[in-house]
């Protein structure tokens, strides 16, 4: 490996080159789609490279000694200065590694998705800021540095979410999404605040040092990691604020693919990963992490039960697997484990997400709708490619031996298994149950379509809402297609082969190999949940006597409740309606224009009044007013010659 | 004549001088007699001036400058009155200070 | 302070090329109306050179003031022509340029009274470069007084919706506001014994304290009418809403700032004490101006209306800068006021090209522009998400000083602050998906996009504010080299 100047530059080329594409398609080539495309990709070519390059050359680095190369950015006063600069341990290497690939592939991807869009220029550019954004808040070296980044990935989400900007519902969402994330982001603010006024430094390192040596005040330390935990809930969909993300789903398919499953709603996880030791010396944290977490997996899954849509079936999966990574992060705190387990499945997690999404776009773009029922009238099985890699996916997601979810689930639930009460582990079996389940119901309806005549059809005749951006034309061959399938079989790929790198993933990330004691107690609970799942599911909606009706259709008030989405959503709206536009709102305009401003006009028009009432003295007669000041000049005269 | 070397003579007859004056400005409805009677204060004042340059400065010029100075002054007043009554007279066809109260409050 | 005098008179220069611009202009007739526009834009450019050329060479290591003139004027009184640079007005002298030079191209297509306008406009910014670089508190209330005044005969004339009202309000307010800085001036003046105006010689006096109270809350008070400090803001969103495009920029980009930046100048700087004394209330005010403008600007309609209560808000934060009394505070505040300059400058020039064209600032009739003009809708854009304090944007890293500073200093109404965060982004964003997104307003769609001379402007704006939002410490140093002996002298 070159010098550190070298790996210096070449990170900041990582991060500045994709901003610089975004920059000059922009400023420049945006009504040129070809020029734009050629721009972003070389973009994001040079930084997978780079990236890739940077993991494979970088060796001697270990969490507990990694390479930090950095400049002054900002330097208010000694106790305020920003640096930019870059943190290179495995666990950055390796999401660098990742996130440079998933930017890539995206790219490569949305050639076909979005040929012949009116807006492909912005839509390329807005991938460039997502790039750069991204690419720097897994390298950040500062907490500070990583904030503007993980407002920036915000900010490239909103832009991508509400890219059809003329559909209202498109707009909406990412007006929400933004405002969402901003409101856990404000949390994360005012930790950073605290942090630095009363810790003196948001050096990464130099926090999880204190964490690991307690040297931090435990009031500061559990105060600052509960407000940046709000940060990680905002952006990895967290209950109470995890509303958003179902609704991202109307941003362009490739966008909810790799923005909204796998690389920028893991943000979250990846934060608190990073910062493992400094949210590790705070048990109350953890405990709140491990409740939320905990609620989110069952909140999200229960509702991913009743979905029609299949990017809201897939999105709330994306929910409950990031709670489920943050119970496994939060438990292996608690239990004085590692935070390999929860990282792991955030790994193969990005892989099979993705892979459940571009398949769901290949669908969607094939059928012109969302609603997989209504997709199921053709069947799936005549595009083999996407039926094939989705049903992996679907397996890994499930939990299923060989594939990549398998060995990560198994690790999370090991480390659950550690907690003091075996109830988490309970909870995380029972989610699992459901994941399985409702992943296989999608799987099962696409791969059995009933006849035309088959009862069931007099439920879901009538189709959701929800349709697909842009206007229809011819699709199936065609390079579109080839180059939406090419990423498809390279993550396919990757599912299948992460699972069996856990060991040297593991090695690599801690520096040390753990021998895992195999608890066949839990394997056997884990698989025996994921199969009873997916069996429930062919029982449901896979055989041939199926009625295609969940089982939880026994608890009608129950599944009005998981259709209507636990009212998270109702009650936003009402938080957002009743409190912020009419209370506050309207209390403070109120105020505005009936006290402040009324009073300020009240002494101007009491002013003109009193001069109304006085004008009966100007008569405009020009010798009474001479003579009145006569007088009064008189009167004053006198006054002054008595006074001598 | 010992009268004629005696400060308050002067100071007697610009008084009356300004008394009238004075009574004109305030007594009169015409605007042009209510600028002769100014003149007439005017001249009261430089009388004064004179007569304390004469009896009491120690500085025999200072006096005259001023009321030189008020001449110049009183010219240049007379001109702009003249053309503010001139003004007045076409647009009221009068030059009665009783009618000029547009202004009235 | 060490005082560098001028080798070639810079500043005089950049103060008079708009007095020239102005006289010119007087001789030249209604019907030649590019020869107008051209002279205005000359008269403006050079001073916006030498605003750029001011600060870029403004040496920092050396600090003090630079590029000084000091010409005794009325030696009785103490009243001398005193001009100068430091670290903290070198910003607001390039804010003046930039918003001055972008505002005469954003007028480009006025027709009516074409050569009073630009008369009127070049008065008013004499005035405002002579308060940023007065060290003379007489020449810095006197062009206080000259900036204030042609804006009302600019709003009168050039002006839209209630204009009468709103001019006269605006003069009357600011009016009052001056009532109260001149006996706060008088009462330093007179109680100094040094018959002096020069406000760094007064500055080595050591008033006593009841003298800095009053005085300080006097200033404090007047001035802060012109910051719109709340509850004294009410003038400054009627007054922009009626304001013509360009005075608006200058209105709120600028002159605003002259209101913060004499508390800064004159108040902090001449009373320590009296600031001591006074600033939890300055801390106070602030925090309710900051929550108070975003959620009164949520409800409004009126996209100037929305752009006006912003500007509260943002104020808002220079203030709580101002009043934290700290070396990342008032840096933050003094960026802020750039930052914050630029930003609504870009707000009202875009909002004034799509007006000029719809005639309506309606967000409720307005929809889908993004559609119609795609470039005039991505300044208004990008403008928003300065506003919602987007990183990258020059605005977000005087937020980031200011909240952090004030946090520690008072940690209630920082985090306060902080929160409002979130209502911010609530507000730009409402704003921009009503007017910009969703199904365009037929009515509007024949509408032509921003030609690339008149995006100029706009795109100037756009590469300040981006520029120092990647590089703030290019700003951040100039401003620290004055603030930190600020801060050592109170």
């Amino acid at each position: 490996m070159g010098s550190v100047d070298t790996v210096f530059w070449m990170c900041t080329a990582i991060v500045t080159l994709p901003l610089l594409a975004f920059a000059l398609i922009m400023i420049f080539t945006w009504r040129k789609p070809q020029l734009s495309l050629a721009i972003s990709l070389v973009c994001s070519t040079i930084p997978l490279i780079l990236a890739w390059y940077l993991f494979v050359t970088i060796r001697d680095v270990s969490l507990a000694k990694p390479l930090i190369v950095q400049v002054e950015w900002l330097v208010s006063s000694d106790i305020f200065r920003v640096p930019f600069g870059f943190l290179l341990d495995p666990v950055s290497l390796l999401m660098l590694a990742i996130v440079a690939t998933i930017a890539w592939l995206i790219q490569i991807y949305s050639l076909g998705y979005m040929e012949g869009d009116p807006g492909f220029a912005r839509y390329y550019a807005d991938l460039s800021l997502f790039g750069m954004s991204m690419l720097s808040l897994v390298t950040a070296n500062g907490l500070l540095q990583l904030f503007i980044s993980w407002e920036l990935v915000g900010l490239s989400s909103y832009l991508l979410i509400g890219f059809w900007y003329e559909k209202f519902s498109a707009s909406e969402a990412g007006k929400k999404a933004f405002v969402v994330t901003r409101f856990g982001d404000t949390g994360f603010f005012m930790g950073l605040a605290l942090l630095v006024i009363y810790f003196g430094t948001l050096d990464i390192n130099a926090v999880n040092l204190a964490g690991l040596s307690k040297t931090m005040p435990q009031w500061l330390l559990t105060t600052t990691s509960l407000l940046i935990f709000c940060g990680v809930a905002g952006k990895s969909a967290q209950f109470p604020i995890h509303v958003w993300l179902p609704d991202a789903m109307e941003g362009p398919t490739p966008v909810s693919a790799l923005l909204h499953s796998a690389t920028m709603v893991a943000a979250g996880v990846y934060l608190i990963t990073r910062l493992f030791p400094f949210f590790a010396a705070s048990p109350t944290t953890l405990t709140v992490i491990l409740v939320i977490a905990t609620i989110t997996l069952l909140l999200s899954s229960t509702i991913g039960l009743v979905a029609r849509d299949i990017k809201q079936v897939w999105a709330y999966s994306t929910v409950s697997q990031l709670g489920f990574m943050a119970m496994g992060l939060a438990a292996a705190g608690l239990a004085g484990g590692t935070m390999f387990a929860g990282y792991y499945h955030l790994v193969t997690h990005a892989g099979f997400k993705a892979l459940l999404f571009l398949c769901a776009g290949v669908f969607i773009h094939h059928f012109g709708t969302n609603d997989f029922f209504v997709m199921s009238k053709e069947g799936g099985r005549h595009l083999r490619v996407p039926m094939i890699t989705v049903t992996i996916g679907a397996l890994a997601l499930a939990g299923i031996f060989p594939f990549s979810g398998f060995f990560s689930k198994e690790a999370v639930m090991g480390v659950l298994w550690h907690l003091p009460s075996k109830i988490w582990v309970g909870l995380g079996l029972f989610g699992a149950f459901l994941t399985a389940y409702y992943t296989f119901r999608v799987i099962f309806v696409l791969l059995f379509p009933r006849p035309d005549d088959h009862p069931a059809w007099e439920e879901y005749k009538r189709e959701e809402p929800a349709g697909h951006g842009h206007g229809e034309e011819e699709h199936g061959g065609g390079l579109g297609y080839q180059a939406m399938c090419f990423p498809l079989i390279v993550l396919a790929g990757i599912t299948c082969i992460l699972g069996f790198l856990m060991g040297p993933l593991e090695g690599y990330l801690l520096g040390e190999h753990h021998p895992h004691d195999l608890n066949y107690l839990l394997l056997f609970l884990a698989v025996g949940a994921a199969l009873t799942g997916i069996g429930l599911a062919w029982k449901d909606w896979g055989a041939r006597t199926a009625k295609w009706q969940g089982f939880i259709r026994s608890f009608p008030s129950l599944e009005n409740f998981f259709l209507q989405k636990w009212y998270m959503d109702h009650f936003w709206r009402w938080f957002l309606n009743a409190v912020i536009y009419g209370t506050f709102s309207k209390i403070f305009t109120y105020n505005d224009r009936r006290v402040v401003d009324g009073g300020v006009d009240a002494v101007a028009f009491s002013c003109q009044g009193g001069g109304r009432l006085l004008s009966f003295l100007q008569t405009a007669f020009l010798q009474y007013n001479l003579l009145f000041m006569v007088l009064v000049l008189a009167g004053l005269g006198i006054y002054l010659l008595m006074g001598l | 004549m010992l009268i004629f070397n005696q400060l308050e003579t002067y100071l007697y007859l610009a008084l009356v001088l300004f008394a009238i004056g004075l009574y004109g400005v305030l007594s009169r409805r015409n605007l042009i007699a209510v600028l002769i009677s100014v003149e007439l204060m005017l001249n009261a004042a430089s009388i004064n001036f004179m007569a304390f340059n004469r009896f009491l400065a120690p500085h025999p010029a200072v006096g005259q400058v001023i009321a030189l100075f008020i001449m110049a002054v009183a010219a240049a007043e007379a001109a702009i009155a003249l053309s503010i009554i001139m003004a007045v007279y076409r647009k009221l066809k009068s030059i009665n200070a009783e009618q000029a109260v547009e202004l009235r409050g | 302070m060490t005082e560098h005098l001028a080798s070639f008179p810079v500043l005089t220069c950049m103060l008079l090329s708009p007095v020239v611009g102005l006289l010119i202009l007087l001789f030249l007739k209604e019907n030649q109306a590019f020869a107008i526009r051209m002279v205005s834009l000359v008269a403006a450019g050079v001073s916006f050179g030498l605003a750029i050329y001011t600060f870029v060479s403004y040496d920092t290591a050396l600090g003090g003031l630079q590029f000084v003139e000091k010409y005794p004027w009325v030696k009785a009184f103490g009243i001398t022509y005193f001009v100068g640079v430091e670290g903290m007005n070198a910003p607001l002298l390039l804010l003046t340029g930039i918003v001055i030079f972008t505002g005469v191209l954003t007028m480009w297509e006025l027709k009516e009274r074409v050569r009073e306008y630009f008369i009127f406009q070049l008065a008013l910014v004499t005035g405002v470069f002579g308060v940023f670089m007065s060290y003379d508190m007489f020449f810095f209330f006197l062009f206080y007084e000259i900036a204030v005044v042609p804006m009302y005969i600019l709003i009168l004339i050039w002006g839209s919706t209630r204009k009468i009202y709103a001019a006269m309000k605006l003069t009357l307010y600011l009016m009052a506001g001056s009532g109260l800085i001149i006996p706060g001036i008088l009462l330093l003046y007179s109680s100094s014994g040094l018959f002096t105006f020069d406000m760094i010689q007064l500055h080595g006096v050591a008033f006593a304290p009841w003298i800095q109270n009053l005085a300080f809350v006097f200033l404090l008070l007047g001035f802060g009418v012109l910051a719109a400090v709340w509850p004294f803001h009410t003038w400054s969103p009627v007054g922009h809403v009626a304001a013509p495009t360009a005075v608006s920029m200058l209105h709120a980009g600028v002159l605003m700032k002259l209101g913060s930046f004499a508390i800064l100048r004159v108040a902090m700087y001449l009373c320590p004490q009296g600031f001591q004394y006074w600033a939890q209330f300055m801390g106070l005010l602030a925090t309710v101006g900051i929550v108070y403008g975003v959620f009164v600007g949520l409800a409004q309609t009126d996209l100037k209306y929305v752009i006006g209560y912003s500007s509260v808000s943002h104020m808002g934060i220079v203030g709580l800068g101002l009043a934290t009394g700290t070396i990342d505070g008032l840096n933050g505040a003094v960026f802020q006021m750039f930052a914050h300059g630029v930003m609504t400058a870009l707000f009202f020039s875009a909002v004034g090209y799509i007006y000029d064209r719809t005639h309506t600032r309606d967000i409720l009739q307005l929809g889908g522009m993004s559609k119609i003009m795609p470039v005039a809708s991505a300044f208004f854009i990008v403008a928003a998400l300065c506003g919602a304090g987007v990183p990258g944007m020059a605005s977000f890293w005087a937020e980031l000083l200011v909240l952090v500073s004030a946090v520690k200093v008072f940690p209630v109404r920082g985090l306060l602050a902080i929160a409002s965060l979130v209502i911010g982004a609530l507000f730009a964003l409402r704003v921009v998906q009503n007017c910009f997104y969703n199904d365009p307003n037929p009515k509007f769609a024949h509408f032509e996009d921003v030609s690339p001379f008149l995006g100029l402007p706009r795109m100037i704006l756009i590469g300040f504010m981006i520029f120092f939002g990647l590089f703030p410490q290019v700003m951040l140093s100039l401003i620290k080299s004055s603030i930190v002996p600020f801060i050592q002298g109170m």
